[in-house]
């Protein structure tokens, strides 16, 4: 169970509530200021938005695997064997 | 394999081209997507669809389309946007539900995972799986703006809901995916 705290004016609910906008910017500025004053004083918030940063980064992480060669065998044979349609 | 030429044509120029009857620039697209629409059609396809499929769908319907592509600096999210549609005329989506509050799965998400939990970050496989566990509308969102770098606007456009309902989804992803994780460390 996370412990709900008012800190900087904010309830822990409201801030977790905004983390993704916060972290992806797109805050206005003293909405984005408050949450970081927030942060400052609550280790449970300021855990949630290191790991919810590390998850967008993991994902930005991954591999941009090629497409399997058969799987673009198949596309290209498929996309080849139509005829394109005439432009109008 | 990069053609070294292929850096220097934008987007834009090669759907012209495409659109003029080009079937050269036409597989010049194909090749610079077709991985990324893949990779979506994978995330958003619902169990017993065939990504295969959809992305030939997606590339016979951009060809088809090329005149009316809207002049963008690069061609991907039109061509995702139209992958979603071969995905959604195969099987419409239903008027989903997200029943559990905001608050209790953040309060999953928060929670500890067991110890040790955050190194499985390190591991793409790992990471890659736990991604693939989630609903498809979470695989989707967190595809688009987390893997394809879209931004909400155009994710929007690709799933077709608003820009406020995309950021909420994404949000609500990110939390169950880091919950996901977390639940995957105290199995293992």
């Amino acid at each position: 169970m996370v412990d709900e705290r008012f800190v900087a004016g904010l309830h822990c609910g409201e801030v977790r509530a905004d983390l993704t906008e916060h972290l992806d910017g797109r805050l206005s500025g003293e909405r984005a200021l408050r949450i970081d004053e927030h942060l400052d004083g609550c280790d449970g918030c300021r855990q949630l938005a290191d790991e919810v940063s590390a998850i967008v980064r993991a994902l930005r992480e991954l591999p941009d695997e090629p497409l399997d060669p058969e799987v673009e065998a198949r596309l290209l044979a498929a996309l080849g064997n139509e005829e394109p349609e005439p432009f109008g | 394999m990069v053609d070294p030429d292929d850096v220097r044509i934008s987007d834009e120029t090669l759907v012209g081209r495409v659109a003029a009857g080009d079937h050269h620039a036409f597989c010049r697209l194909v090749r610079r997507h077709q991985a990324a629409v893949y990779r979506f059609a994978r995330a958003a396809a619902r169990a017993g669809e065939e990504p295969g499929e959809i992305l030939r769908e997606t590339f016979l319907a951009a060809r088809r389309s090329a005149a009316r592509f809207r002049d963008e600096p690069s061609a991907r999210p039109w061509l995702l946007a139209l992958a979603r549609q071969a995905i959604d005329r195969r099987q419409p989506r239903q008027a989903e539900t997200d029943a559990l509050p905001l608050r209790e799965l953040a309060q999953a998400a928060a929670g500890p995972g067991s110890p040790g939990w955050d190194g499985a970050l390190a591991s793409s496989a790992i990471v890659a799986a736990a991604l693939a566990a989630l609903p498809v509308d979470d695989r989707e969102i967190l595809t688009l703006c987390d893997r394809e770098y879209l931004t909400l606007e155009e994710a929007a456009r690709v799933t077709g809901h608003s820009i406020a309902a995309v950021q909420t989804r994404l949000h609500r992803a990110r939390l169950r995916l880091l919950a996901e994780l977390k639940e995957r460390g105290r199995g293992g």
